[in-house]
Order: structure tokens, then sequence, then C-alpha cells
């Protein structure tokens, strides 16, 4: 709160390409029906993520923090508060329309990994290229790159039951990472891997975010964290607390 | 090192009696006593170490001696200046890199004993104050070249690791104080 842009006129915000929205959650809110019974999976949550920035989301397991990125992500939506990604409110995008902007903008590893089992591991990868219309050769290419970048290049055309756990996670991180997005969502994606591969990965995100991307990273693990511009604490579905890395680096 | 060490043993020592004053009057068996019961016997006290921080908080006007009983011994009462001292203790995170966490355990034992006192409030703070050195410990490593850069990498990989532990302990301290105030949903005084 104390670190934020202390300028008495907020109408300038748009134009100051220092604070490029990606992301802007106003007072969100999700509550989830169970029976007679509601859950309240998040409460009143604000958060601007800008591009460049690397955000870590902490707490207890059940605080909301996958929630948060579904929410971030158009994969759920929320049940109060606005939600606006690169400028559109995804409250008012028609499904057609959350999908496109999901698949060209949003890179996303899940907490769960979801591989596509009958497909190698380059064309998990290449897939969301080729969804946006990047021909098989370039989609290839790129992909190949990536999977370079992350250290496992010589395991592309194993199938994903070939691989270990950690080499599963590598691939399901190359294929949020593939292409230019402008928002990377990690859920866990350290999970598996040992810290020396983790490091690995934090430091991949943090490039990422170097080069302009908004960067979203749930993680249980502080040394982790570390590597976040802005850590935000949640707990019961709402924010408690953030830490802001000292001053803000100038760009 | 150690004279931080003993420096900071103390004044844990005199915020925690302040702590157990802010409760209700009470003289110096009895202060000593209840300290050792919060803090678990970790920090036993000789009774010469709780009068002569009552004399220098009493200098200091953070507590005030009242009648004697009836046997004899001074009962001590905090000052609204002792209050607000024990109050700012417990919001201020400590934020020496260096410090013994000791003086972070005593806290959190005296938060729990201390009625008004959210320990998770105390918790969090702290946690936030921990989380940003660990963040400015990872800046600056990414800020090395590790080669080259040996000897520092290795140092900022110590405090990494003290950072990241107390982290740790801190997420400990809150699940076993969440699960004991389950258990003892509401203790008495
Ligand atoms: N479809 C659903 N129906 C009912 N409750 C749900 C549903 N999805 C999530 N919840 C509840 O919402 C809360 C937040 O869940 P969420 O998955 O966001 O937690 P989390 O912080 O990611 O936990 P973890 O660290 O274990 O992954 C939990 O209490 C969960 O049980
Ligand atoms: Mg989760």
């Amino acid at each position: 709160m104390i670190d934020r842009d202390p300028s008495p006129v907020p109408s300038v915000v748009e134009e100051d390409p220092g604070r490029d929205l990606v992301v802007e959650l106003a007072d969100v809110g999700r509550v989830h029906q169970e029976g007679a019974q509601a859950v309240h999976a998040l409460k009143e949550v604000s958060l601007e993520i800008v591009a460049g920035e690397l955000i870590a989301v902490m707490g207890p397991s059940g605080s909301g923090k996958s929630t948060l990125l579904n929410i971030v992500g158009g994969l759920d939506r929320a049940t109060s508060g606005r939600v606006v990604v690169e400028g559109e409110p995804l409250d008012l995008l028609s499904p057609p329309r959350l999908a496109a902007l999901r698949r060209r903008r949003v890179g996303y590893v899940f907490q769960d990994l979801n591989l596509i089992p009958s497909l190698t591991a380059v064309e998990n990868v290449m897939l969301p290229r080729e969804l946006d219309g990047v021909r098989t050769g370039k989609a290839r290419k790129e992909a190949l790159a990536v999977l370079g970048e992350i250290g496992v290049a010589d395991l592309g055309d194993r199938f994903p039951d070939e691989l270990s756990g950690g080499q599963r996670q590598r691939v399901a991180i190359a294929r949020a990472l593939v292409g230019e997005r402008r928002l990377i969502l990690a859920d866990e994606p350290t999970g598996a891997l040992d810290t020396a591969t983790g490091d690995d990965i934090l430091r991949l995100l943090r490039a990422r975010a170097d080069a302009g991307a908004a960067v979203l990273l749930v993680t249980h693990e502080p040394r982790y964290a570390g590597w976040a511009d802005r850590v935000v604490f949640l707990r019961d579905g709402q924010i408690v607390d953030s830490a802001t890395a000292g001053l803000v680096t100038a760009r | 090192m150690n004279t931080e060490y003993a420096y900071s043993v103390f004044m844990s020592i005199r915020h925690g009696l302040l702590a157990l004053l802010s409760q209700g009057s009470r003289h110096g068996y009895q202060l000593r006593a209840e300290f050792e019961a919060s803090t678990g016997a970790t920090w036993p006290l000789n009774i010469g170490q709780v009068y002569t921080t009552l004399a220098r908080m009493e200098r200091d006007g953070l507590v005030e001696p009242g009648e004697q009983d009836e046997q004899g011994r001074i009962v001590y009462s905090i000052t609204p200046d002792g209050a607000t001292e024990v109050g700012r203790w417990f919001a201020t995170p400590i934020t020496q890199t260096e410090r013994p966490r000791d003086e972070l355990a005593i806290k959190l034992a005296m938060a729990v004993t201390t009625q008004d006192v959210d320990v998770a409030e105390v918790v969090q703070a702290q946690r936030t104050a921990t989380m940003r050195t660990l963040q400015e410990l990872t800046r600056s490593k990414r800020g090395l070249d590790s080669p080259l850069d040996v000897a520092q990498t290795l140092i900022l990989d110590s405090k990494i690791f003290q950072a990241e532990a107390e982290l740790r302990w801190l997420d400990h301290c809150e699940a076993v104080l969440s699960r004991r105030s389950l258990q003892h949903p509401q203790e008495e005084p």
C-alpha cells in the first residue's frame, strides 16, 4: 500500500508507459454454492499487475490462490467485482473472444499439469501456437527453442508418460512460455522440481517479466516468492498483506 | 555479535515483563513464574534479573511500584507509557538481519498469553518484513556474477536460507497456534 504511486493525480496512470496495466481486479469475489452453504473462495480482492511485474501469491491451502489465478486467466468467473485483462473486462467477453484472449495473450501452468498424453512433448508445446494459426514448421522451431531454454530440448519426442514428474513440469512450463505472452499465470510451477531446477524456472519467469510480461505465480516456497517484485498473502479468500521489494528499479 | 545477542535477549525480557504487567499488576516472583510459563521455561530468569529490569523500567517511566503485599513484596503496575511500549513491540517486526531468533520466539510466546493481541497479526507483520528481506537478498544475488563472486554468493545464500527457514517457522507457529486456539476456544486469562 505504502509503495503505491504517490502521484496525487490518478488520471495520468493510463498514459504513464511505466504503468502499463495488464491485470486489474477490483473487489473481486467468488462464491461457490454448496447446497445451502456458500463457500467464499475469494472476498473483495483488488489487485493490479503492470507489464514487467512478477507477483507471487502465498497462503495456506484452501486460501483461494488457484481460484485467483483461474479468474485472472478467464478459466473461472468472478461472482462479484471487476476483472480486466489487457483492457478487456472479462465478464463482457463472449466465450469465443475469451478463449481467443486466453490463447493469444495468456500462458498458463496448471497445478495439475494437463499435458495431452497422446502428443509428444514438443507437440504439446506447439499446440497453443498452432491454435493461434502459426504454421507447423514455425511453431515447432519456437517450441524447440523454449524447450532448450528450459533444459529439456532432447526430450521433445517423448510422450508425457515417458517423462519424469519434473520433466513433465518443465514441458508444461515451456508450453506456457511459448509465443509472446503478455500474461503468464503459474500455479506451483516448481512443485516436482529440486531447488536448482526450481531456481532455473524462476530465472526464466523473471526474465519474461523483465522483458515486459506480467507474471502471477502461486507458490508455497518462500525462496521462489523471493524473486517477486511483490508478494501477496491470501488468507480465507482475502488479501491480508503484501511485501514489496525495496525501490522499484527504474525501467 | 554476542553483545548484540545479549542486548536483544535483555530487550525481549523487558518487553515480555511489560506484556505481563499489561494484564494486571504483579510482583517480581509472579512475573518470573509467568514469564517462564509463557516461554515454556526456555528462558530461565533469576529474580535478580527481574528486579533489575523492573528498576530500569521504573526509571524509564514504563512501570510504577505500588504498595507492598502481606509478605512485603512490592507490586508493580504498568504506566500509560508502558502500555504504549507494549503495543509498539507487538506491532513492530524485528528487522535486524543478524538477529537471534530467540527474540522472535519470546515475542510470539508472549503474544499468545497476552489478551487483546492478535497473534496472527504479529506473525503476519513479521512474515511481511522477512519476505521483504528475502526479496532484497534474491535481488542482490541476481546481480552477482556467481563464478566470480563465489564468497559473496555463498554469504547471500546463507542469508537466503535463514530467511526461508524463518518464514517456514512462522507458518509453523501460525499452524500450531491456530490448532491450539481451536482446542482451547475460550481459555480464560
Ligand atoms: N468448485 C468448487 N466448489 C466448491 N468449493 C470450491 C470449488 N473450487 C474451490 N472451492 C473452495 O474454494 C476455496 C479456495 O480453493 P483454491 O483451490 O483456490 O485454494 P488454494 O489456495 O489454491 O489451495 P491449495 O494450496 O491447496 O492449492 C477452498 O475452500 C475450496 O474448497
Ligand atoms: Mg491451488
